[in-house]
């Protein structure tokens, strides 16, 4: 039936998912050769040296924290939550749109995921790592963190389960699992791989050891190949959840400019936002230097672009919806609140949140911009910017001018609070160098899904089979 | 044109019985609006929810077919034909909306200003006497049919001309315009949300609100696509077009609907039920009560937990056939909500039997007439598959094999 | 047979180069009668693993039961240690706070749903496996790279590894090799 209708000479519009003239040698060597090549680049090193330096930063704040305690940053009444809620909220959205990339693009069955999904998972993976010390740290004896699990103890004691706190710890302790087991398994046959074409001895017993022994086996795909979806399909509530029991930090509370119902959705948003602009300022570059325009294409840079713009638009209406309620609540708090916010002392924070995240983004409308490197680059640079200081936005300027005007205190963040920030972003950054440069940071079994030959054709198959069934007489060799 | 596609000649025999059905509701409405004894009040408040009701499943056909062209999942044009008609009854449910502005003073509380004592409940609605005052109330709905009327129409124009020319470039245009055009419809209907419904209460407020029914107008359309494709996919020329595939598809956004409308309602509980302040929980102590205690119940079951436990199954997807019973589950469940939702306003905590509310299930049904008739009056009038898209065929491949 | 475990035959494979010829030689041997055939690919093929017989996958029912034990698990957790074991009021809430015990109820399904899937998977798979008999064949290295094998076990009733390997190389296998045990 389908044939009557077809149109001849309809080219799809869309560029390739993947670039031409590849096999699945090909791949597999382009790909998996960045890992087991000897030596180092002087590009990698160099880079590498440089994010250390941050990471190493982090490591004594950390450490003096540690010594002295929570009094080192700028955090003081009513400003009980700073930086460090502000960072936490930062990097768990930043991982947000690795999972989501990961996940729902794969349940969509959106083939372009392929290439860019293990970098995303791996972003989340850091990221949540990243945004898990903020609050460990802020407890301020994170030597004792243990007891915010529920674990039958002498003193007899559990944990508040009312406390959106604890669902935070629920959350993002399984989101961490979750993520790297999800992780994990998509690198299983890719580990198989670089184990079978490893170069050396050392390489092919890690490699190795990191398979499991792992042989491409039909009925292992099937049950990998159903988990791997189950997976997916548990990840995506999963990464919903996540952010909007963050979102429940704040709205579970009743502080004008945290109390609103819409925050679920808009904190979800928001994050994906924020991660699509991660996943973009760190491919760009990526892509450019170890030359992989053949698997991150044009294709997906629109893509994420267009993600960016429908999920920013979301936060804009997220901040329409704020403006709106907090004069039709008639509430004198909540109308203070948004008063303060847009005109109080902080004010140019708002408007530059306003600049960053909804006005430089409608840029994206436009498909010349989606298409210009530069252009997308510098846009997901002002959304890295703007998410940040949404949470700044909110986090401090609702609490910096509180309800009892004789606390009212303005909130000043000192220098451990910048090396403790920047030092998450260097220990970030060191953990994507060293990935990309130990783990084939673009799947290379999925990739080879894409390729026409890797489909099983029907047609093929019968004149196989009956071009052999017969049996007697001499056949002619097939596949040669 | 290509008369492949042409719809089934009972087409007509089912707009006659739906029709027919809804006649019966109107002689139920009006026979249930004399026993009332309060004629008036009655009449608006169940015209209201009627109106809603219909209004969202005509707003959440014009959101889909909007994301049907933004999404470029190729099977979703299968049902683009469907969601252009359920759009095109928007232009019905404009005019249905004269009545309410009628009515407005039965039915909004803020309209009685003047009257009120208490001072604070006064100075309160004078702030929001800004927003909430007649004139602008219906200044407001106006904009939002306008907006509302011109997308479809554009939509509709460019789909029907595609049907003539083949023109890859209209399919293009239709893209271009349902990214803005998603944008302003979701503000319109934020705003509706907060005027029709969310208004009924003139204190109460919430931020999700609008994407909450949204949603609830998203999962109403889905669920009305796939009875209507269950019928077609019965009857020629649907039937060698619609397969199990597709219904999968359906099935799977109606699932993801189903838990997007349940997370929302969810999270405005908590959020709510936690903060617990006086602004906000007499809404849902409202209905915690009686009957409404017991709807609310009905809810989590029939309109999340059910339908998401159904809707796992890969084989009851696919059947188009049985798809088509947790559909209508959720259509019930839709009017439910918008019950729940409205009626309780009316009562002012004491809350009603379960058979004082039979006269809003007669407005709904006589209204519905109405719109069925519209709609499949719509749906007659074209091919039922845009037969010129270049993607046609592989969305028609896409519901292939096994 | 006897002699055949003795000389420690694991069983045949045979090398394909394209996933349809490979298919192919997968679906003809299983109509010959082989039961106990293997197949190896780079990449997922549906196509392969009904060809050889795979029908019944349990990682979703597996999935689904650890899902309800987290259910179950994550909400007697919170009313029994909120309302039974340390009452308390928190802020006038009730002690069971149905409400507030639900995200928690949630990331608990989902945290052992995952663990179904992941464990699951491999149990059934039965890995980490440190050694496996296929990794004696020399070519087998590419079934990781480009290359498609099928292979026919020892242990089936119908093997005889001369016969088996003349069928095999009737299907057009570009190699045959004797797999060690």
């Amino acid at each position: 039936m389908a044939e009557v209708f077809k149109k001849e000479g309809y080219v799809d519009p869309r560029p390739p998912v993947l670039g031409p003239g590849h096999n699945f040698r090909s791949i597999s060597e382009k790909i998996g050769d960045i890992v087991l090549m000897r030596g180092f680049q002087k590009g990698w090193v160099f880079g590498f040296a440089i994010v250390f330096l941050g990471a190493l930063m982090l490591f004594n704040t950390i450490g003096y924290l540690v010594l002295k305690g929570v009094g080192i940053w700028g955090n003081s009444i009513p400003v009980a939550w700073a930086f460090d809620i502000i960072n936490f909220v930062w990097w768990i959205g930043i991982g947000h749109a690795g999972t989501l990339i990961s996940a729902i693009l794969l349940l969509l069955r959106q083939s372009w995921r392929n290439s860019i999904n293990r970098f995303a998972e791996a972003m989340t993976l850091f990221a949540v790592a990243c945004a898990g010390l903020f609050p460990a740290l802020h407890t301020g004896r994170p030597w004792v963190d243990y007891w915010l699990f529920p674990y039958p103890n002498t003193m007899g004691m559990w944990p508040n389960f009312r406390s959106p706190l604890m669902w935070d710890v629920f959350a993002v302790s399984t989101y961490a699992t979750v993520s790297l087991l999800f992780w994990f398994m998509g690198l299983i046959p890719d580990f198989a791989g670089l184990r079978d074409s490893a170069k050396n001895k050392v390489q092919r017993s890690i490699y190795g050891l990191l398979a499991m022994g792992w042989r491409g086996d039909a009925r292992h795909w099937q049950r990998y190949e159903t988990a791997y979806l189950l997976l997916a399909g548990l990840s995506t509530p999963l990464v919903l959840s996540v952010h909007t029991i963050v979102s429940y930090d704040f709205s579970v509370g009743i502080i004008p400019g945290w109390h609103a119902t819409i925050f679920p959705p808009y904190f979800v948003a928001g994050a994906i936002y924020a991660g699509f602009a991660m996943v973009l300022t760190l491919a760009i570059p990526v892509r450019k230097f170890y030359h992989l325009e053949d698997f991150i294409t044009i294709r997906h840079i629109r893509n994420m672009c267009k993600v960016m713009l429908a999920t920013g638009l979301i936060v804009g209406y997220g901040y329409l919806m704020e403006l709106f309620m907090s004069w039709y609540s008639a509430n004198t708090y909540e109308m203070f609140m948004m008063k303060n916010r847009i005109f109080g002392p902080y004010g140019y924070m708002y408007w530059l949140l306003i600049l960053c995240n909804v006005l430089v983004p409608q840029l994206l409308w436009i498909k010349k911009f989606r298409d210009k490197l530069g252009v997308v680059f510098l846009v997901s640079m002002f959304i890295n910017v703007g998410m940040w200081l949404e949470r700044f936005v909110i986090i401090v300027m609702s609490l910096n001018r509180d309800f009892l005007p004789a606390s009212w205190r303005m909130y000043k963040p000192t220098v451990f609070d910048f090396t403790m920030f920047f030092g998450t972003i260097g220990f970030f950054l060191t953990c994507m160098f060293l990935f990309i440069r130990f783990v084939p940071m673009i799947p290379i079994f999925e990739m080879k899904t894409l390729l026409p030959e890797s489909k099983v054709d029907e047609h093929k198959v019968e004149e196989h089979i009956s071009g052999t069934s017969v049996g007697a007489n001499p056949l002619p060799q097939f596949g040669d | 044109m290509n008369t492949n596609y042409a719809a089934p000649s009972d087409l007509g025999r089912i707009q006659g019985v739906a029709l027919g059905i809804g006649l019966l509701g109107i002689v139920a409405w009006v026979i249930g609006l004399t026993l009332s004894g309060n004629v008036r009040e009655i009449f608006f408040h169940s015209y209201l929810v009627a109106f809603v009701f219909w209004a969202g499943i005509a707003l959440g056909c014009l959101g889909m077919l909007m994301i049907q062209y933004l999404g470029g999942a190729t099977w979703g044009l299968i049902i683009r034909r469907p969601l252009e008609s359920g759009s095109h009854t928007l232009i019905l449910m404009a005019i249905l909306f004269i009545p309410v502005a009628v009515g407005l003073g039965n039915i909004y509380e803020w309209m009685h200003r003047e009257s009120i004592t208490d001072e604070k409940l006064r100075a309160m609605l004078d702030h929001k006497s800004l927003w909430l005052n007649p004139k602008f109330f219906i200044v407001r709905t106006a904009i939002y049919f306008a907006v509302w009327l011109l997308l479809m129409l554009v939509l509709r124009k460019r789909s029907h001309k595609l049907d003539e020319t083949g023109d890859p470039a209209l399919i293009q245009s239709a893209q271009d315009w349902s990214g803005p055009g998603f944008l302003l419809y979701a503000i319109a209907c934020t705003f509706a949300a907060i005027d029709w419904v969310m208004s009924l209460d003139a204190e109460w407020f919430s931020t999700i609100f609008g994407m909450l029914l949204i949603v609830g107008q998203g999962v109403a359309a889905i669920a009305f696509i796939i009875s209507v494709c269950v019928i077609l996919s019965r009857r020629e020329p649907m039937n060698h077009v619609l397969k199990p595939k597709h219904f999968h598809d359906l099935g799977k956004l109606l699932l993801a609907l189903v838990m997007v409308w349940a997370y929302f309602s969810f999270s405005q509980l908590l959020i709510m039920w936690s903060g617990n302040l006086p602004e906000e929980i007499p809404w849902y102590i409202e209905r915690f009560k009686g009957t409404w205690g017991y709807l609310g119940i009905a809810l989590i079951l029939g309109h999340f937990f059910l339908p998401f436990v159904l809707l796992l199954s890969r084989d009851l997807k696919r059947n188009g056939r049985r798809l088509v019973f947790v559909a209508w589950l959720v259509i019930i469940m839709r009017f439910i909500d918008l019950l729940w939702l409205i009626v309780p306003e009316f009562e002012h905590g004491h809350p009603g039997h379960l058979k004082d509310y039979l006269i809003y299930i007669a407005s709904t049904v006589g209204m519905g007439g109405l719109w069925l008739g519209w709609f499949f009056w719509q749906l007659r009038s074209k091919a039922l598959v845009p037969y010129n898209d270049p993607l046609l065929p592989e969305a028609l491949a896409a519901g292939g094999g096994h | 047979m006897t002699t055949q475990e003795e000389t420690g035959i694991y069983g045949l494979m045979a090398e394909f180069d394209t996933p349809s010829s490979a298919v192919a030689a997968a679906r003809q041997t299983y109509d010959a009668g082989y039961r106990r055939i293997n197949a190896y690919s780079p990449y997922p093929i549906e196509e392969l693993a009904e060809a050889i017989g795979f029908h019944k996958n349990m990682v979703p029912l597996t999935v689904f039961i650890c899902g309800i034990l987290g259910a179950i698990g994550g909400i007697s957790l919170q009313i029994w240690t909120s309302a039974i074991d340390y009452p308390l009021n928190v802020g006038g809430r009730p002690l069971i706070s149905l409400p507030s015990f639900i995200p928690i109820t949630f990331e608990c399904t989902v945290l052992l749903a995952s663990f179904g899937a992941f464990l699951g998977m491999l149990i059934m798979n039965g890995l980490p496996k440190p050694y496996h008999p296929v990794f004696n064949v020399p070519t087998f290295d590419r079934a990781s790279i480009d290359r498609f094998f099928v292979c026919v076990k020892a242990d089936d009733p119908k093997f005889n590894e001369d016969e088996t390997r003349a069928f095999l190389t009737r299907l057009g296998a570009r190699e045959v090799s004797h797999v060690e045990k």
